[in-house]
């Protein structure tokens, strides 16, 4: 009776439930629009999405997304339907999106915008998207300091130094970064797209000596700044000038103007910055696309852009804006329409990601000092060449389908030959209901381990570039194995991160265990104090992430403000070394992050199997009259190995693929020279053309030396070699 | 070969004092055990000698060099661990050369000495196993073994044998009582069994508690002990003790009719052997049959003695029952201080 009740009301509030769905439909729109914005531009939006709701009474929700996740988020989701109705993003994504379905063509739009920004956004004829703001390099300085900012380099260079010593610095900008280098390439009349790129140009060579110069022979700018680095210098009163954009503006603790870029004294042209055009656009798959176009017109024009000027402090694309004054605080906006007119549209070519690569190679190297501009230019070309070379032929996949499925059939018949014997088949029978209970395991690892491991291999087998994928058979394994595009001798080449890698592996693995087992050693002595604590201190490096370490440990290395310098310094003037200039001491400082990282592992392992030692054998050979370096090596240390040696494979492996550190720490500088296989692998998925079948080969070839160490181990462990 | 001294010697853990002021002489070639109950200090008195643990007052002399801090590996003394202590990731040959190889010596001496060994205790054919392959009363004989190979001044072992079986106890302990005669080195032996004791020793030590009650051959011990902490340690079963009033008249137990003639005067605890018993008609003493426990050739009679429980040993075949009620006669007496639990000495010319 009660039963029957309950489901009546059950069902009565499912019907009310749907009544309620229903009646949300006749509700109007509300748009969803991705970002990657933050504070005062994130604050625009939502004011503008305010204003907008009372005009129209649309609902428009702006979601913010982190802007290192942005694109790959939005590459992904768009295309699957999972997409919001608006986008916000620059020009020279626009190509890619377009491509992949992430966004449509332009509505309706009267607005004017200034020169260049609507034809930014266009593709094929085609526009795409609203204009939203510029984005560029000026001259950002601190009117309190500099009243007469210079219009040339050489009065630049002479004010910077003027304002240099005591801590304080000229000019505070990224010097090795291919962003920031682009002003002066173009000041030297060098170019890095079109047609007919050269790294090893006259001018491009020119450029390189000058960004050396002002980077670093005129001591006028911090080492290795971080815009972090350059925030608080600025904010200190320390940085005169500063080379970003309007985002650096954003958010000082004082104030701060800026002009457009100087022209380059020794050519007479101006130092042109490349140009960013945000827009607005229509996400392919939109649930509300003419609401989404009117809403997007709205927010790019006049109202809107008043709004986003106003409040996000953006320098808006739309002319109709409301005029700015002649302030301190419209300083900074000004400039970069101004710098905006001149600017150089940044190319949306599809070499330019390698072009950009051989470059920042070439820039570091200069500004380390590792060689002249000639030489890098030189390099920068070549590496350039090869990282443009087009993909390996398209090779016939018959040959190789045939030969995988003869090896899984007879992979499968190997699996099924016991069958034969009638006793295995009784006792399968036997086991039935232990197969059912093992089966949702297998279903998870073939799923979770067998299916991923299958298809990543796969991959190694095509190359992929602009987009598209071939089949290229064993090329990639080929080209790396062969070490066809680099001498072996090069960072680049695979042997080189081989080697590299195993001396990392061995040097770690080696530093863990003797740290580890020291420390385990001692904690065991009776004279020790508060074991306990030292022994949860000693654990922390361990539970803390490793990535968080990583980055402690990264700024603890910087060559002007990093604690170790200063330590080093012995309480007088902090030591000056530059721990990412050369392999040794790059790679060093990757050690000692992971040793920290490393050796508590190692700690904890020997402190439980030295539980399991009985103290009277160490006693017995005390009586013996052994010393405790014998008694160690002939009685510890025998009775520790049985149990310290999984840990020692599962912690080499660890390191062996231990991507964080050297990503976060080295980043494989300098020259890629500290690189690990995983982290090479990486930068060829991700930061060199997007070579994924380039990059699954190295994963398999990882996969492969990982393979044979595991088995040498077993072996070796099994004859009691170790 | 040399002797050992303790002059005064303490050991305090922090506040906990295990012993408290040992003074003592072994000589040359004695063989003294170590005997008290659980916790009395005996295994720690053990590890003072060797050097694992430091002193923390007194004097530890052996032969004529003082060792108080000496390093363990410098005393020259061999220690067999209750738990062996076998190296078990070496061999037998290897455990058993582990001293002469840190010491140095050629193989060739080595192999000589390890030989020598292994040949008086049997152990030659299995020079090549591994500890974990060995059995327990094995694995004791190559700990010996071990420390024999070292030619030390002193032995220390610490219950060596509790580890095995009954049988393969006393076997042992005859092998020990062979191996003393043989090697004539000083051996410190501690053990919490008294026949082990009593056995082995050319003189006993008692320890209770972290102090010393009596030292001495294993019949003074037996036949004087010096209070009655030793009187019911050593002798098995343990001594009856009762207490009891001496005047001119003798000795009358508190509660029970009979006087026997004895020296004592006053309050006393009247101690007696239940070996030393005599079941006779003209018995002193009148007591009740409660249990029977039949050994063998011997039986043990658990009576009432008026308000006190006693045990006697009689000779089997007996034609005793539970239930019954015999007489009985006291033969030999101990007769020890109320309050101090000190003996009390017999009367100048008196022997027992
Ligand atoms: N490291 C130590 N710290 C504190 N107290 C200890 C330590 N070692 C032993 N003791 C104490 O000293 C006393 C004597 O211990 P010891 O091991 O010498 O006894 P034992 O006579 O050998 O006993 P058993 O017959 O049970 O082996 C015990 O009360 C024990 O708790
Ligand atoms: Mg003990």
């Amino acid at each position: 009776m009660s039963r029957v009740k309950s489901l009546s009301v059950a069902l009565g509030l499912c019907l009310a439930a749907a009544g309620a769905v229903h009646a949300q439909d006749a509700a109007p729109v509300e748009l969803k629009l991705w970002h990657a914005y933050r504070d005062s531009e994130e604050q625009a939006l939502l004011e503008a999405a305010r204003v907008y709701k009372e005009q129209t009474g649309v609902q428009v929700t702006p979601i913010g997304i982190a802007f290192g996740a942005y694109s790959s988020k939005v590459e992904t989701a768009v295309p699957r339907g999972n997409g919001p109705d608006l986008l916000i993003g620059a020009h020279d994504v626009l190509s890619k999106w377009q491509r992949l379905g992430v966004v449509e063509p332009a509505g309706e739009d009267s607005t004017a915008y200034r020169a260049g920004a609507g034809a930014a956004l266009e593709l094929e004829g085609k526009r795409y998207g609203y204009p939203l703001a510029f984005k560029t390099l000026v001259l950002l300085y601190n009117p309190e300091l500099i009243q007469d900012p210079p219009t040339d380099t050489d009065a630049l260079l002479a004010a910077a130094k003027a304002h240099t010593g005591g801590g304080s610095f000229g000019l505070a900008y990224e010097a090795t970064a291919a962003y920031y280098f682009a002003p002066w390439m173009h000041g030297f009349g060098a170019k890095i797209s079109g047609d007919d790129v050269h790294l090893d140009s006259p001018e491009l060579i020119a450029a390189l000596a000058f960004a050396r110069r002002v980077g670093m022979d005129e001591g006028i700018v911090p080492k290795s700044p971080t815009s972090e680095l350059m925030g608080s210098l600025f904010d200190e009163g320390k940085a005169a000038f500063v080379i970003s954009g309007p985002w650096f503006a954003a958010g000082r603790k004082r104030a701060i103007a800026a002009i457009p870029l100087p022209t380059v004294s020794q050519t007479g042209l101006p130092a042109l910055p490349f140009l960013g055009v945000e827009g607005v656009f229509v996400a392919g798959q939109a649930k509300h696309p003419g609401e989404a176009a009117k809403f997007a017109a709205w927010l790019a024009g006049p109202e809107g852009a008043a709004i986003r000027q106003e409040l996000g402090g953006q320098a808006v694309a739309a002319k109709d804006a409301p005029p700015l004054p002649d302030t301190l605080e419209t300083s900074v906006i000004r400039a970069v329409l101004a710098q905006a007119e001149t600017a150089i549209l940044m190319p949306t070519d599809p070499q330019l990601p390698n072009v950009w690569e051989a470059l920042e190679d070439a820039l570091r190297k200069v500004m380390r000092g590792a060689a002249t501009p000639e030489e890098a230019a030189k390099g920068a070309e070549q590496y350039r060449k090869v990282l443009s070379r087009p993909p390996p032929e398209a090779a016939n996949p018959v040959p190789y389908v045939v030969i995988m499925v003869l090896v899984g059939l007879g992979a499968l018949v190997w699996l099924c030959l016991p069958l034969r014997d009638p006793n295995v088949r009784q006792e399968i029978k036997n086991k039935k209901v232990d197969y059912l209970w093992v089966f949702p395991a297998a279903v998870a690892m073939l799923a979770l381990v067998v299916v991923p491991f299958v298809a990543g291999a796969a991959v190694s087998l095509f190359a992929h570039s602009q987009g598209e994928w071939t089949f290229v058979g064993f090329s990639n394994f080929l080209n790396i194995v062969l070490s066809r595009d680099w001498p072996v001798t090069s960072p680049l080449s695979f042997y080189y991160t081989l080697v590299v890698t195993i001396l990392w592996t061995l040097t770690n693995v080696f530093l863990h265990v003797s740290i580890g087992m020291g420390l385990a050693l001692v904690l065991r002595e009776p004279w020790i104090r508060l074991r306990g604590v030292w022994r949860a201190l000693l654990i922390v490096p361990w539970a803390v992430p490793n990535y968080i370490t990583a980055l402690i440990w990264k700024m603890m290395f910087h060559v002007q403000y990093g604690a170790i310098n200063a330590l080093l310094g012995f309480g007088g003037e902090p030591a000056q070394i530059d721990w990412f200039s050369s392999f040794s001491m790059a790679f060093s400082a990757n050690l000692i992050t992971n040793t920290w990282l490393g050796f508590p592992f190692m700690m904890v392992v020997t402190l439980g199997a030295l539980q399991a030692i009985p103290r009277d054998l160490e006693e017995a050979a005390e009586l013996d009259g052994a010393g405790a370096w014998f008694r160690f090596r002939h009685v510890t240390w025998p009775l520790l190995k049985p149990a310290l040696l999984p840990a020692l494979v599962i912690g080499s492996v660890w390191t062996f693929n231990m991507f964080n550190v050297i990503y976060l720490v080295s980043g494989g500088q300098p020259d890629s020279s500290t690189e690990i296989l995983i982290s090479e692998a990486y930068r060829w998925a991700f930061k060199r053309d997007l070579r994924y079948g380039y990059a699954a080969a190295y994963a398999v070839l990882i996969f492969g030396v990982l393979f044979v160490y595991g088995r040498a181990a077993n072996k070796l462990a099994g004859k009691k070699v170790l | 070969m040399a002797g050992l001294t303790m002059r005064g010697l303490h050991k305090r853990y922090g506040e906990t004092h295990v012993l408290k002021g040992i003074d003592l002489e072994v000589d040359n070639g004695e063989y003294l055990v170590l005997v008290g109950p659980s916790g009395c200090g005996k295994s720690t008195l053990l590890r003072c000698l060797a050097g694992l643990e430091e002193i923390s007052e007194g004097d530890l002399l052996i032969g004529e060099r003082r060792v108080n801090d000496v390093l363990p590996g410098k005393r020259n003394v061999a220690m067999v661990f209750q738990s062996y202590a076998l190296y078990p990731h070496l061999t037998v040959r290897q455990n058993m050369g582990f001293a002469l190889k840190i010491a140095k010596r050629p193989t060739a001496e080595i192999d000589a000495a390890v030989d020598k060994v292994a040949e008086q205790l049997e152990l030659v054919p299995l020079l090549d196993r591994l500890p974990g392959q060995l059995s327990g009363g094995q694995r004791q004989r190559v700990a010996m073994g071990r420390a024999i190979v070292r030619q030390p001044d002193v032995f220390l072992f610490d219950e060596p044998l509790s580890n095995l079986d009954a049988s393969l106890r006393s076997h042992m302990r005859v092998e020990l009582k062979r191996l003393h005669r043989r090697l004539e080195t000083t051996i410190v032996h501690v053990t919490h069994d008294q026949v082990e004791a009593l056995t082995l020793a050319t003189r006993i030590m008692v320890l209770n508690l972290g102090v010393v009650q009596q030292v001495g051959p294993p019949r003074e011990l037996f036949n004087r002990p010096a209070n009655t902490f030793v009187a019911q340690f050593i002798g098995s079963p343990s001594m009856n003790i009762l207490p009891a009033q001496g005047d001119e008249k003798g000795i009358v137990v508190d509660g029970v009719d009979g006087a026997i003639e004895h020296h004592a005067r006053g309050p006393i605890e009247l101690g007696v052997r239940p070996t030393d018993f005599e079941v006779t008609d003209d018995g002193v003493w009148s007591a009740n049959v409660d249990v029977i426990e039949r050994l063998g050739a011997e039986a043990l009679l658990h009576l009432e003695l008026g308000p006190h429980k006693i045990s006697v040993m009689v000779n089997e075949p007996t034609p005793i029952e539970m239930g019954q009620t015999i007489r009985l006669q006291p033969r030999v007496l101990h007769a020890f201080n109320r309050d101090t639990g000190v003996r009390i000495p017999e009367p100048a010319g008196a022997t027992s």
